[in-house]
């Protein structure tokens, strides 16, 4: 933690940065989001790549996870595994084939 | 008793409590948001829709990011200033802070407000008309003479009240009627009091004489003294009423018998989009009670305009195509889907409809400066499928939308009042207790991070994408 | 470090401070865990007495459908209770005989109330309360106001709840499951949806769920931050570890069942479709929806918490027992690693294995494949702490107090629950006994004589702790012999009329189903000539098996009295514990007086070993405590080795 004056002042300068970097990528996905890519998928997926940069300098600098103790990563990773079992399965199971053929 | 670790790291985690505490409450946030994305995801993977694209209003979910970035950026420094012990600087940032929570707020009802008033209804053809109902609707049904209400004995009374659910339906006021006992009286609750403990008691007695197990259902009947309409929303009904229907059911148990006057929905048209009907130049908009030829050829052009322009950009130089127009859903939208912003087509374009133009004119008197924009049709209800408007029942997209942006708001409400108790309640801990102030705005700002999180991943997904 | 001693030092001064908080501070808005624990203890124990009440009124309808049901009359004359009655049974059931509404409103609300309100409350936040910051030799949960609040909305969820019965639409009627898109769609004859129980019910769980929140972030933080000296994690009691892990379930699994509560509830009052497919029609009309949702989506969001709930009834079941069958067989805890490892795998594979609930849903063959091989992992940690419970009685000298009793009937009790539950992992089985009682009997043998067997041990085991006397050791086991014999005259019937294809929401027991109901067994035959002795007219078929049930929980009701009888005399008439450690254990929270005042500890607990050191060759008493460096002797708070830093990253 960045506790002595002078890394507060750096840091505080650091906080600027990031928040106006965060308003041109803001700015990046409105304008992309117009442009049509080959398919609506690709637009997509070049959407979430933007908004998940944006999300992680939100998280890695502005909540410093950056440097964080492991304990929170430790709770943090479990979550994300979750999450994302949720996310697949409810997706693989919305597409899963009645039918199967084997591996 | 001063729990150990409120202030000051413990040595071997390196975390003080409330950071531990914070993070799990987040963690079990992001479990929240993720099934409610991971619904998202599964309906529309399933949607049999086109799924809305910029249909909401962007310019105000662009501003609304920033505003929340900012708030996330004016958090930081007044965690800063803390550190730094300038107190007038950390006030103000969060006070910056707190403002930039309301201006989402309130920028965010503008556009809920938009969406409460505006229509949509689906033609039995598939047809969308979008626009705004200026009377509402209302299903007109009258001569009515008697009124029947009928209360399932079993389930006892559950919401059997005609007083304040049929009563406030009649057009003009209510005639005085006579009960079944041949009494005159006036309809109010005590009067019905009355007549459903009668009521009710005589069921009783029937059960007890003849040795049945279940009381059985009673009723009331009334005949007015002089015939009755009603003018009632449908969602007031029990069910659909037929179209020739001659009686009609309040959800109370309130029988009706009588017969339709009126149960045209009025609907000032601003969109017409046709992805969902089969026919296109058939579709039911086009009958010329409704909309008519002139609006049909209008459409024909703007979708054979749509295909030149798109055939122009994506020709591949050997007489084909390189994109699939049926997979473009700009394309369809821009070929489908017509604005209409006018009450008659555009004179230019209307050059180009040979047939002569005919649209019913906006009714005189009637919120001209509105109505003057857009020509207003009489739908009936046998060509009218279903119609909500823009909140959650239209469609699984706007269902999605409302929770996910109403729990979000929710959240900055959340963040924002505990935000504001820092700066105004905790004034004695920022003087004496500074660092333990810092953790807690640490630990605050943690939260109002988070919020912002979401909103970074909601505003692409609902409104861009 | 100094941060400890200073916190002591004030520990001492509020020893003073406690007397002056009011009897509303101390005992109602109480911000004491011990206190919160026995407000949740007992709130549960008063739901679990009502979900029984519940299931009593279930299983006379099932054993003699069409007959009113005994005492009726009588409990409906009563002035004041008659009301009540009336209102929340008696409307329901004419002339005194269950209907389907009531049955199935008794159905999901017994289910709900048992599992939400009454077995996580009293066997998770209660005891875990009560316990936990003793063990961990803390003076308090890390946020004590939470803790309080999360008490009281819980108590707020379970006050809707059972008011729910009292709404002019009685409780809800769909299950304790709640599936879409019926349940969605039950408020269709209503004319204000707000007033409808099943409404109550969603906004009730969002309290409860709330609740749980609270709970879960304050124990976690306090098992992590608040150890006392020395109480490294593998010298932490099983206890503590299983708590600890329970916690993770309800913090990371019951925010999905929110989101599936807030869409039901949008569902029913917004008239939104998330659960409502395309076309549904209702009563041979097309509902005014727009149809485009999913039951299916329901399903996903309800299993993925409602499997790790499982975990959540179960954990609390082996974290007490780990501490009550070491202390009474004196024995050191059996593979206590093994445990722990056990018990943070089950946690994490719970959550990979929920739809193994939803095979018959349509859900394609690959994902079924899926949940079933992680349904069949999952059975082997569970079978790594039964085992190391079973093998620490191994060459024990037991001591068969009450709660050993209690103990020593859960493992078998439980075994059979989870060998029943192995053949439902598998769909080509799970077909034929989807939804059928042998489901129920699976899951009630997990939960019944399983989870509240533990339970009841728990409340044996800690009650001097609290109270500062034991309980009466006679009553202990006239509670225990007619529990055990009547659980299993409930349950152990299911399986047979499970197999035999009975569903488990037939409300009339099966009367109406002859090809099924009229078949006999040897079983049926002994039943049949069993009750003849009694001059009971009991039909040789498996609807007759329904008497033998009923009986069972009648047996299983008398066989409370003496424990509500013990519970409560004991409090001023039990005989005294003697010492803070009447059980001569080994964990801290014995360390603590007797009853612990706020703050806890007298001095401060310094641990100095593991948690289960019994019988250690060599040493003249059969118990070394954690916080004694030699017998008798309490460590110095220099015997515990400095805790690292943690490098900063």
């Amino acid at each position: 933690m960045a506790d002595s004056p002078e890394e507060i002042y750096k840091s505080i300068k650091k906080i600027k940065v990031i928040g106006l970097m965060l308003a041109v990528f803001t700015i990046l996905t409105v304008g992309l989001s117009y442009v049509e890519l080959p398919t609506h998928s690709l637009n997509i997926i070049v959407g979430m790549i933007l908004a998940t940069i944006k999300a992680a300098l939100v998280a890695l600098i502005f909540m410093h996870l950056n440097h964080e103790k492991v304990l929170i990563y430790k709770f943090l990773a479990f979550t994300i595994t979750f999450v994302l079992a949720l996310f697949i399965l409810f997706y693989a199971s919305s597409t899963d084939p009645l039918v199967f053929d084997g591996f | 008793m001063d729990i150990p670790y409120t202030v000051s790291a413990r040595p071997d985690t390196g975390l003080y409590n409330a950071k531990v505490g914070v993070w799990l409450f987040l963690a079990s946030e992001v479990m929240l948001f993720g099934g409610l994305f991971s619904a998202y995801i599964f309906l529309r993977v399933g949607a049999d829709y086109p799924w809305p694209v910029h249909e909401l209003n962007v310019t105000m979910g662009f501003i609304n990011t920033l505003v929340l970035i900012g708030s996330s950026v004016t958090v930081l420094l007044a965690w800063a200033s803390i550190k730094l012990r300038k107190f007038t600087a950390y006030k103000v940032y969060m006070a910056i802070t707190i403002a930039c929570a309301l201006t989402f707020m309130v920028i965010k009802s503008f556009e809920y407000r938009s969406k409460f008033t505006h229509y949509s209804v689906t033609m039995t053809d598939g047809t969308i008309l979008t626009g705004h109902l200026p009377h509402g609707f209302d299903i007109e049904f009258g001569e009515v003479n008697e009124l029947t209400l009928t209360v399932a004995g079993k389930t006892a009374s559950i919401d059997a009240n005609p007083v304040s659910y049929v009563l406030p339906y009649i057009k003009g006021t209510a005639p005085s009627f006579k009960t079944e006992a041949g009494e005159d009286i006036q309809l109010d609750s005590t009067s019905f009091a009355k007549l459903a403990d009668e009521a009710r008691a005589k069921a009783r007695e029937k059960q007890k004489a003849e040795g049945l197990k279940e009381t059985p259902n009673w009723s009331i009947k009334l005949k007015a003294a002089s015939p009755i309409t009603f003018s009632v929303p449908p969602s007031k009904l029990l069910a659909k009423p037929a179209l020739d229907a001659k009686s009609i059911s309040f959800r109370d148990g309130t029988t009706v018998e009588g017969k339709i006057i009126n149960d045209k929905m009025t609907i000032e048209v601003d969109g017409v989009d046709l992805r969902g009907t089969p026919e296109k130049e058939k579709s039911l908009a086009w009958n010329e009670h409704y909309l008519g030829s002139a609006w049909k050829n209008f459409f024909i052009h703007q979708r054979d305009e749509a295909i030149a322009e798109f055939s122009k950009k994506y020709d591949d130089g050997k007489g084909g195509l390189s994109r699939d127009p049926n997979k473009s859903a700009t394309h369809q939208k821009e070929q489908f889907y017509l604005h209409i912003h006018s009450p008659k087509p555009e004179s230019h374009e209307a050059s180009n409809a040979a047939h002569g133009a005919e649209v019913h004119a906006p009714k005189e008197g009637h919120d001209a400066g509105h109505a003057s924009h857009h020509p207003e049709v009489q739908l009936e209800r046998k060509d009218v499928q279903f119609y909500s408007n823009f909140t959650p029942k239209l469609n699984s997209y706007y269902a999605i939308y409302f929770t996910l942006t109403g729990l979000h708001g929710l959240h900055v409400i959340a963040g924002a009042l505990v935000l504001a108790y820092f700066l105004i309640f905790d004034g004695r801990r920022l003087r004496e207790n500074p660092e333990h102030m810092a953790n807690r705005i640490e630990v605050g700002g943690l939260f109002w991070h988070f919020v912002d999180l979401v909103w970074i991943f909601l505003f692409p997904l609902l409104y861009l994408l | 470090m100094s941060a400890a001693a200073h916190s002591h030092d004030h520990a001492h001064d509020h020893g003073h401070d406690h007397h002056e908080l009011g009897f509303v501070n101390k005992y109602i808005f109480s911000t004491d865990h011990k206190v919160i624990g026995i407000q949740y203890a007992i709130t549960g124990l008063l739901f679990l007495l009502f979900g029984f009440f519940l299931m009593m009124l279930m299983r006379w309808s099932i054993a003699y459908p069409g007959q009113p049901i005994p005492g009726f009359d009588v409990v409906s004359s009563i002035p004041g209770l008659g009301w009540v009655f009336n209102e929340m049974i008696g409307r329901w059931a004419p002339g005194g005989v269950v209907n389907g509404e009531l049955y199935n409103m008794l159905g999901a609300m017994h289910g709900t109330i048992m599992v939400f309100l009454g077995i996580v409350p009293l066997g998770f936040a209660g005891f875990v309360n009560f316990v936990m910051p003793l063990q961990i030799g803390t003076i308090d949960m890390a946020f004590p106001k939470l803790n309080m609040w999360s008490y009281w909305l819980f108590f707020v969820s379970g006050v809707m709840m059972f008011a729910s019965f009292f709404v002019g639409t009685g409780s809800v009627q769909t299950g304790w499951t709640m599936y879409s898109p019926l349940a969605s769609t039950t408020s269709i004859a209503v004319t204000n949806v707000w007033m409808h129980g099943h409404t109550w019910w969603l906004l009730a769980m969002v309290f409860n769920i709330s609740a749980s929140l609270l709970g879960s972030v304050n124990v976690i933080t306090t098992v992590i931050n608040l150890r006392a000296k020395g109480m490294t994690w593998m010298r932490m009691p099983f206890f503590c570890w299983a708590m600890f892990i329970v916690s993770f379930l309800l913090l990371l699994a019951f925010p999905p069942l929110e989101v599936a509560a807030l869409l039901q509830f949008s569902d029913r009052v917004f008239g939104s479709s998330f659960f409502l497919p395309t076309g549904l029609m209702e009563g041979g009309q097309h509902l005014d929806i727009s149809g485009g949702g999913s039951p299916l989506l329901y399903q996903h969001l309800f299993w993925f918490l409602a499997h790790p709930e499982v975990y959540v009834l179960i954990l609390p079941a082996f974290a007490i027992l780990a501490e009550v069958i070491p202390a009474n067989t004196r024995r050191p805890l059996w593979g206590y690693k093994a445990m722990v490892y056990g018990a943070l795998t089950l946690g994490f594979l719970s959550f990979l294995v929920w739809a193994h609930h939803m095979y018959l849903t349509g859900m394609g063959t690959m994902m079924s494949t899926y949940f079933q091989i992680t349904t069949v992992l999952i059975s082997v940690p569970s079978v790594i702490l039964l085992t190391g419970l079973m093998i620490s009685l191994w060459g024990g000298s037991i001591r068969f107090t009450p709660q050993m009793l209690f103990a020593s009937a859960f493992l078998p009790m439980f075994g059979i629950g989870g060998l029943t539950g192995l053949p439902l992992a598998f769909t080509f089985i799970d077909l034929a006994l989807h939804d059928t009682y042998y489901v129920i009997g699976h899951f009630h043998y997990v939960v019944a004589p399983g989870t509240i067997f533990a339970l009841f041990a728990g409340i044996y085991h800690w009650y001097p702790k609290a109270t500062g006397r034991k309980m009466n050791e006679f009553l202990g086991k006239l509670h225990f012999w007619p529990s055990l014999l009547g659980m299993n005259m409930i349950f152990a019937p299911m399986f047979i009329q499970g197999m035999g294809g009975f569903h488990r929401r037939w409300y009339d027991g099966g009367k109406y189903f002859e090809q099924t109901s009229s078949a006999s067994n040897w079983f049926t035959e002994f039943t049949s000539s069993f009750f003849s002795i009694f001059g009971m007219d009991v039909p040789n078929n498996l609807f007759g098996l329904n008497v033998m049930m009923s009986v069972g929980a009648f047996v299983l009701a008398l066989g409370q009295v003496p424990f509500i009888l013990n519970f409560f005399l004991s409090i001023k008439g039990g005989k005294e514990a003697g010492s803070d450690n009447p059980w001569n254990a080994t964990t801290l929270e014995w360390a603590a007086p007797t009853p612990p005042p706020h703050g806890n500890f007298d001095f401060e607990p310094v641990v100095v070993r593991g948690p289960y050191e019994y019988s250690v060759p060599g040493m003249e008493q059969d118990f070394f405590p954690q916080w004694e460096s030699e017998p008798g002797k309490r460590a110095e708070p220099s015997a515990a080795p400095v805790p690292a830093v943690t490098a900063h990253h």
